[in-house]
């Protein structure tokens, strides 16, 4: 290749004519219409900027939480998707709180129920239950247990016996990792054998009954491939934007990989790990979280406006289409499988970045585009809101794996 | 910005010593001319010439609550009364939303209210309560009378919610309190509502026939695409972990009977196009919302407790046009009813 002949270089010092020749108008009114246009820029920022922080100070999860909430404002806020505002359960799936007999025997049994969760059956009344009630131990405070498990007491048994905010402290220190109670047997075993009988609770498979390839997968990886739990955690339960995936719908989970390997879903780690595996072992993965038991990791963490997450996630907006999270996730965000994750206790950001992801169209594998038309209709600050909400959420009580599940 | 009026001042000074009224104005035809490019741009891109759509993530959620400032809006939740009335609003609200347990005496399905009254009633186009409560009572040709509004409720348990396969065998008799909150909760919805007339967004609003027609079979593929991830492919809906039933059942035992209005592909094809899939409503065109329909009501579900003698009988003495009810589809009469 041959260099073109390299021009003399101008001298440095400007040639006379040029010392002449103005700027053309033309230049210098671009020149100002573009500094105006910085300067309107620089203020629109400065003064979302200061929104921004007024909302941070005045709608931090500190304060929304806060210590002021009533018993009945705890209630409404966190029992009445499921067992309903009057108290009355759903026939066949939620039990009633309403005349209840496991709150007429003191708060003590309320707020350790709160505390531990329940998964397994448990009869109330006439009827028997499936019982998958999540732990409220990351959601409220010593403090706000004993003043809902107060409230509960009073309105639906009719006694005025209170619990206070050290004994619930005790009661959480005495539990420490006790897990969930297995079902209404544990409860009246606990507690009060007049709740019993109770219906028998299956035992619960030793190991999880999966099997050593999948438990190798999971806690060593293969070859080149690492390990689930070197980004997702030792129990599922990820981190920021690594998602929790304890407790996630099975078929879901084996779902997502496929969309991996076959290009539907898009994350370069993910699709790696992916391709290497078989059909046997997506679904083996899919079981082995759906059953992992952890407690929730995920806290606020986007300044989101909580208010406005509760009001999406529970009612929807529907002056902007946005029907509620809970409509196709399950009232409790716990997930229908094989389409809906369950999205309580999910980290929020991997929920924001999720939503994000569905709004430009990187993310794209839901029926009918259903999440790219949600997140879509959402600004900025309602995807923040609705993921830092959405990580309030008590996690998924993992569904009893039985002895008779492992075999099939 | 100062370093171009330098420029010009400077320019002014420059050897061939120019007037010195000649810098000032080129400064003015700078500053103006700047400002009205800049005006101009500003204009360019709010009507959306500059625009790129990515910009605007908020836009079509602006044109739908524009739209919605034509309806009525109902009171907001949170401003249901305290007190005997608020009470009452309350159970409403409660019976609307969670209509088998509250009424489980007289359920005899898996339905809510809310099942195809969404938003709790709230939501234009999917006959919202507001619209229907000052309305009634009105005359109705289904049962040749004036009905009042707990007439018309009294059919919604018999046919919608299936009351003939619930404990009681039938909907709640006359003067029963479930009437009573429910139509407390109405009318706190219509709070301020002009009474007697038709409010926009009453109703389904009306689909109009395809050249096309309808067709079940063109139905099931568009079924498949657009309502099976909820619905489920057998139309049973789908249940959570707790096995709360998340999505409701489109036919069979659990869904309503041949007498709802639901049951005519016609009301069926409005709703479907002005509401499904959630959140999505007006998606699927004239065409895919008649054929979803179509299947959909050409499966078998509870009988319509009004046949007394044969499904041929009834047929003809109930059912119209834009049914499948005494019509044989794919060698099955259908109108026989499901077992329970």
């Amino acid at each position: 290749m041959t260099r073109p002949e390299e021009p003399s270089r101008p001298g440095e010092n400007f040639e006379p004519y040029e010392e002449m020749r103005q700027i053309p108008i033309g230049v210098i009114m671009f020149a100002v219409a573009l500094a105006l246009w910085g300067g309107v820029l620089l203020y629109q920022s400065s003064y979302a900027v200061a929104v921004g922080r007024a909302d941070e100070t005045v709608l931090s999860p500190q304060s929304e939480q806060g210590l002021g909430l009533t018993g009945a404002k705890l209630f409404e806020a966190n029992c009445t998707t499921c067992h309903q505002p009057g108290g009355e359960g759903v026939e066949f799936a939620i039990p009633p709180l309403d005349k209840s007999p496991f709150l007429a025997g003191g708060p003590e049994i309320a707020a350790s129920i709160l505390l531990r969760g329940i998964d397994g059956p448990i009869r109330v009344g006439d009827e028997t239950f499936d019982g998958h009630m999540p732990s409220f131990a990351s959601a409220l405070d010593n403090a706000e247990i004993a003043r809902l498990a107060t409230y509960l007491q009073a309105r639906f048994a009719g006694r005025k016996q209170a619990i206070s905010g050290e004994r619930v402290a005790a009661l959480r220190r005495e539990i420490a990792d006790a897990g969930p109670f297995a079902g209404g047997q544990e409860i009246a075993a606990r507690f009060d054998s007049s709740l019993s009988p109770q219906p028998e609770v299956k035992p619960l498979a030793g190991g999880m009954g999966i099997s050593s390839g999948i438990l190798e997968l999971v806690n060593q990886g293969r070859g080149e491939v690492w390990s689930c739990s070197s980004c997702h955690g030792d129990r599922g339960q990820g981190a920021d934007t690594v998602p929790r995936l304890a407790g996630l719908p099975a078929d879901y989970i084996a779902k997502q990989l496929l969309d991996y390997t076959e290009g539907r879903r898009r994350n370069e780690n993910m699709e790696l790990v992916a391709r290497s595996l078989s059909e046997t072992e997506r679904e083996g993965l899919g079981r082995y979280y759906a059953s992992m038991r952890a407690a929730s990791t995920a806290r606020p963490s986007l300044g989101g406006n909580l208010e406005r997450g509760r009001e999406l996630v529970l009612s929807g907006d529907w002056s902007i289409g946005v029907p509620s999270c809970t409509s196709c996730h399950g009232p409790s965000a716990f997930g229908v499988t094989p389409g809906f994750p369950g999205l309580a206790a999910q980290h929020p950001s991997y929920t924001a970045s999720q939503l994000a992801a569905w709004v430009s169209g990187e993310r794209d594998n839901s029926r009918q585009k259903m999440m790219n038309v949600i997140a879509n209709a959402l600004n900025d600050r309602d995807r923040a809101a609705v993921a830092d909400y959405l990580a309030t959420l008590p996690p998924v009580p993992a569904p009893a794996t039985t002895a008779d599940e492992v075999k099939r | 910005m100062k370093q171009n009026e330098r420029r010009i001042v400077e320019g002014g000074d420059s050897p061939q010593q120019r007037k010195a009224g000649d810098g000032a104005k080129r400064a003015i035809l700078a500053l103006a001319g700047g400002a009205g490019l800049f005006v101009l741009g500003s204009i360019a891109f709010d009507l959306g010439i500059l625009g790129d759509d990515g910009s605007h993530p908020t836009n079509s959620s602006e044109r739908e609550s524009d739209m919605a400032a034509a309806y009525f809006s109902p009171p907001a939740e949170t401003s249901i009364p305290d007190g005997p009335d608020g009470d009452a609003i309350r159970r409403g609200m409660a019976l609307f939303v969670n209509t088998k347990t509250n009424a489980a005496d007289f359920v005899g399905n898996e339905l809510s209210c809310a099942s195809c009254h969404l938003d709790k009633g709230r939501e234009p186009n999917s006959a919202p309560m507001w619209a229907a409560y000052v309305i009634y009572p009105k005359y109705r040709s289904k049962n040749k009378q004036i009905n009042t509004m707990e007439d018309r409720l009294r059919g919604c348990f018999t046919y919608s919610m299936n009351g003939q396969d619930s404990p009681s065998g039938g909907p709640p008799p006359a003067g029963h309190p479930i009437y009573k909150d429910l139509q407390m909760y109405f009318h706190w919805l219509a709070s301020g509502a002009p009474v007697g007339e038709s409010l926009p967004g009453q109703g389904y609003p009306e689909l109009e026939k395809t050249a096309l027609g309808y067709d079940p079979q063109r139905g099931a593929q568009v079924y498949e695409q657009n309502c099976a991830a909820c619905h489920g492919s057998n139309g049973q809906g789908q249940r959570d972990l707790n096995g709360k039933l998340v999505f409701p059942p489109l036919w069979g035992p659990n869904s309503y009977n041949w007498g709802a209005g639901m049951a005519r592909v016609n009301t069926a094809a409005s709703f479907i196009k002005a509401n499904m899939p959630m959140g999505q409503g007006g998606t699927l065109t004239d065409q895919e919302a008649w054929d979803a329909a179509a299947f959909i009501d050409s499966q078998e579900r509870p009988r319509d407790p009004r046949q007394t003698g044969s499904v041929a009988d009834n047929a003809a003495a109930n059912h119209g046009q834009d049914t499948y009810y005494g019509k044989i589809v794919e060698g099955r009469l259908l109108g026989t009813g499901t077992g329970r």
